[in-house]
């Protein structure tokens, strides 16, 4: 069953004890203002953050666990790994530090620890141990307005949908991560919008590793394409060259 | 004036240079070394290195003219070709192992496996075509010796298909390089993004690996004083014109097509960047040689693809790092970055300089003038004793100009600083004119009446005692400032005061002076006699006040003076104490206020009195909106 968080910005107090809970749960050290820390509020210590937005709103930021995830996909050693129960955790042991996933994220979730000369990547796992224990993320434990809350994603969807359709004119009547970018595990309803959450306007619903796969499909047809190319255009070169050869030799012979 | 010598130690120098920083990496880390950050994780390295596969595209480029095509003119620059293919993919193993994080893990491709990614690919890829390089060379310095002739009979006899395979892996990587930024539409800059990126990897390839032949072979020609005879790079440089005119119809085509051309001219610099490199890597060396008589022109020659090769660099750092569209934060690679990536580079020319000098891999086997004038050491006539060499050998110059840039290098780099200065600056509300603020501090409809002008004015007349006094440190250093900085304009989570530059845990107690972090050299990097006085018993007490460097943490110095006593309360205690510990104390003290600490005389519940007309007490509001504000108290801003 895919587990899921829903995070209600009309909620949200700001009060920020899930960022609290998620440091003490993942033994995360205190953070101190880095020259390369983005203004998100996420850094290497700190794998959610509360932005505040004018009118105080405040929005939670954390890793939106999707569910075709880009970084997954694109790790060369498999270290990134999307789990059945929706978390997408991170095996440091097979990490080789290329940062593709961070390339690859489109909402610029995970942090890498810069000042180590061992780095890691640092990112929510949707407290993947705790959910394996029965118990619920941190931060949905935490949240004393049961802000962000915890469940399977079907039924937080319909939660969700509710919410839209028992307030109207509260909510802005859109589920965040629902399908963009093929979905996430990591919902959101909100009275603002939320697409600074990833990079530039609206994502688009398709997953972003369909945006490779043409290409990586194209792979085998590409290498033994130019390995047939490479040896028709040989053997057409080869056997004019002989043509000729024979010709100026007849010529030859015939001169003689 | 001997060219080769000057270049070598040039590039010794560069190379000395380089390996001071390549130590840097590996003892302080990347963020120490490199301005790369959350935002832009990949940077001038990955796009430097990028553009050095593109360029090594010649070896197999020239495998496909000469053994596929079999065009007998390129014969001279065959093992030239697979010679700078060669060093172009181990220059970009080697910068790998200082850009990955983890390098000893790079090998891990080989075991765990993902071939859904571009970058896993990439990496086989790499690695085979490396080895087939290897194989491809091999009979080159096997030629020396007789010793190895059934090795070197056995490759040759190989050699086609060995080509074959070359050229089809190469086929696959130099696009799938490109297939690395599919997935990052929305993180390029549209102009740079295209589902053909592949594509257009691959033909540029091509164009920058005949370029960078052609300019090889000239500075080869120039750095030995040989005059060029052949007309090879004339040939190179007309065969590109084909590749330029076809990757200029692509890009263009792309633009067109996608509808980007408005951005062309947005005037964005991103904008002029794309268009810059447009020119640099196709229009201007296109132009130059599409002429017959320009391309036969020894300068044209020069210029032409110096500029290509400039184009394909561009265009790789432009994708790798630069393109990134609205980032928050500014990358501009450090010169750590920029000479380390040049150092690899003359590391690799110094190598590729050995190997022609050495083995028969041009058409001549050249020479270092330098290298072989041998003088004999100077003797006294009479005693015998040495008088030392007449002339330092060519080895030893090159020795020293690695050890003294090497030395230049260490002396360069200091203590990069890494943390930023304290937390962006938001102004703050003033609480002007304020008298009474009511406080719904948990939006749980109970509030806190916080008589402001009061608090001030029985500050001033005595009427709070002096003991209280001493322990509001806060507000007594500060000042009349202290309204500013108070906690109650602030939202939580709103960084605006200094309070949460020490008070950094909302809930928990937080160690505020981190020793280590001070003293690390990834963290303030300062020496111990920077804070303790030199001589004296090192502690806490003796060592600097904490205003010495932060003029702003004026209390901060009272804190510290309990010895170790530098834990402090978290965010919302500290708030909490703010208020509480003085009506502890003040309960205690004033006689006629005996429950001035309990919770109750402070917190209500319900409508708060003298709510000004038209202002509604609503629990489900925001909270600065719940910070009622009555009639404000005449003269007081």
């Amino acid at each position: 069953m895919s587990k899921a968080i829903l995070t209600d910005v009309t909620k949200c107090i700001g009060c920020l004890k899930c960022v609290e809970a998620c440091k003490e749960v993942n033994h995360l050290e205190a953070d101190v203002p880095r020259v390369w820390d983005k203004n998100d509020g996420l850094s290497a210590e700190n794998w959610t953050s509360i932005i505040q937005k004018p009118g105080d709103h405040y929005v939670r930021k954390q890793c939106r666990h999707c569910l075709e995830p880009a970084c997954v996909s694109v790790c060369p050693v498999g270290a990134l790994h999307k789990t059945e129960i929706g978390a997408v955790i991170y095996d440091s042991a097979k990490c080789m530090g290329c940062r593709y996933c961070m390339m690859a994220c489109p909402f610029g979730i995970p942090r890498y620890d810069w000042d180590q000369t061992v780095p890691h990547v640092e990112k929510c796992i949707l407290c993947y141990d705790r959910i394996k224990e029965g118990k619920q993320p941190a931060c949905t434990e935490s949240c004393p307005e049961h802000a962000t809350i915890f469940g399977d994603r079907d039924a937080l969807l319909k939660e969700a949908h509710k919410r839209i359709r028992e307030h109207p004119g509260k909510y802005i009547d859109r589920v965040w991560g629902e399908s963009e970018v093929g979905g996430t595990s990591v919902l959101y309803i909100s009275d603002i919008d939320l697409d600074f959450l990833s990079y530039q306007t609206r994502p688009v619903d398709m997953p972003l590793p369909k945006e490779t796969s043409p290409a990586m499909d194209a792979v085998p047809y590409a290498f033994f394409g130019m390995g047939g190319v490479m040896l028709g255009l040989s053997w057409i070169i080869k056997r004019r060259m002989k043509l000729s050869e024979e010709k100026s030799k007849k010529e030859d012979s015939t001169h003689e | 004036m001997n060219r080769v010598h000057n270049t070598k130690i040039v590039l010794w120098l560069i190379t000395g240079l380089a390996a001071a920083i390549a130590l840097n990496r590996f003892v302080f880390g990347l963020g120490a070394t490199t301005n790369l950050n959350d935002e832009v994780p990949w940077g001038f390295w990955i796009g430097f290195k990028l553009s050095w596969v593109a360029l090594s595209a010649g070896g197999f480029v020239i495998g496909a003219i000469f053994y596929m095509m079999k065009r007998e003119k390129f014969h001279s620059l065959v093992r030239i070709a697979i010679l700078t293919a060669f060093l172009g993919y181990s220059s970009f193993v080697v910068s790998l192992i200082f850009d990955l994080g983890l390098p000893w893990n790079i090998w891990h491709m080989i075991i765990y496996w993902n071939p859904h990614s571009p970058l896993f690919e990439v990496g086989w890829c790499v690695m085979l075509y490396t080895t087939v390089l290897v194989l491809e060379l091999l009979p080159v310095p096997l030629e020396s010796t007789s010793r190895y002739a059934a090795v070197r009979k056995f490759l040759l006899k190989f050699r086609f298909p060995i080509v074959l395979l070359g050229i089809m892996l190469s086929t696959l990587h130099q696009s799938s390089l490109g297939t690395l930024f599919l997935i990052m539409p929305r993180r390029l800059f549209p102009l740079f993004y295209s589902h053909i990126i592949p594509i257009e990897f691959f033909i540029s390839a091509i164009a920058g690996g005949l370029l960078m032949l052609a300019f090889e072979t000239l500075a080869l020609h120039w750095m030995y004083r040989r005059k060029l005879e052949t007309d090879l790079v004339r040939l190179l440089c007309s065969l590109s014109v084909w590749i330029l005119g076809l990757y200029f119809l692509v890009k263009i085509g792309d633009v067109v097509l996608e509808g980007k051309v408005g951005l062309l001219f947005e005037g964005s610099w991103r904008s002029y960047l794309y268009v810059g490199e447009l020119l640099l890597s196709t229009v201007i060396p296109f132009v130059m040689f599409v002429v017959p008589k320009w391309c036969a022109n020894r300068k044209v020659q020069w210029i032409g693809t110096s500029i290509g090769i400039l184009g394909v660099v561009l265009n790789r750092i432009d994708i790798g790092g630069f393109a990134m569209r609205d980032a928050t934060l500014w990358y501009t690679p450090s010169w750590m970055e920029v000479v380390l990536s040049i150092g690899i580079l003359s590391t690799a020319a110094l190598v590729f300089i050995f190997l022609i000098e050495t083995f028969h891999v041009w058409d001549i086997q050249p020479r270092d003038p330098e290298a072989l004038a041998h003088t004999p050491p100077l003797f006294d006539r009479v005693s015998g004793a040495w008088l030392g060499n007449p002339k330092t050998s060519a080895l030893t110059r090159h020795t020293l100009a690695f050890v003294i840039s090497f030395a230049i290098g260490m002396a360069l780099i200091s203590g990069k600083k890494l943390h930023a200065e304290g937390i962006e600056n938001v102004t703050v509300r003033p609480a002007s004119g304020i008298d009474t603020l009511c406080i719904n501090g948990n939006r749980d409809s109970q509030y806190v009446e916080f008589p402001h002008q009061a608090h001030i004015g029985w500050m001033r007349n005595g009427k709070i005692s002096s003991m209280t006094l001493d322990s509001i440190h806060y507000v007594l250093r500060t000042g009349a400032d202290s309204c500013l900085v108070c906690h109650h304009l602030n939202l939580p989570g709103e960084k605006l005061s200094i309070c949460w530059e020490c008070h950094t845990s909302m809930y928990s107690e937080v160690d505020f002076f981190r020793h280590d972090w001070h003293a690390s050299s990834s963290g303030a990097n300062l020496k111990c006699d920077d804070c303790h006085t030199p001589g004296e018993t090192r502690t806490a007490q003796t060592a600097r006040k904490c205003t010495g460097c932060h003029p702003s943490y004026t209390f901060a110095d009272t804190a510290g003076n309990g010895a170790d006593a530098y834990f402090i309360p978290s965010y919302v205690d500290a708030m909490h104490k703010l208020c509480v510990s003085c009506h502890t104390i003040e309960s205690r003290v004033l006689k006629d206020k005996p429950n001035l600490a309990l919770c109750s005389t402070c917190h209500r519940t319900g409508t708060p009195p003298g709510l000004r007309a038209g202002m509604k007490w609503d629990v489900t509001l925001p909270r600065f909106d719940n910070v009622v504000l009555p009639t404000p108290v005449p003269g007081v801003k």
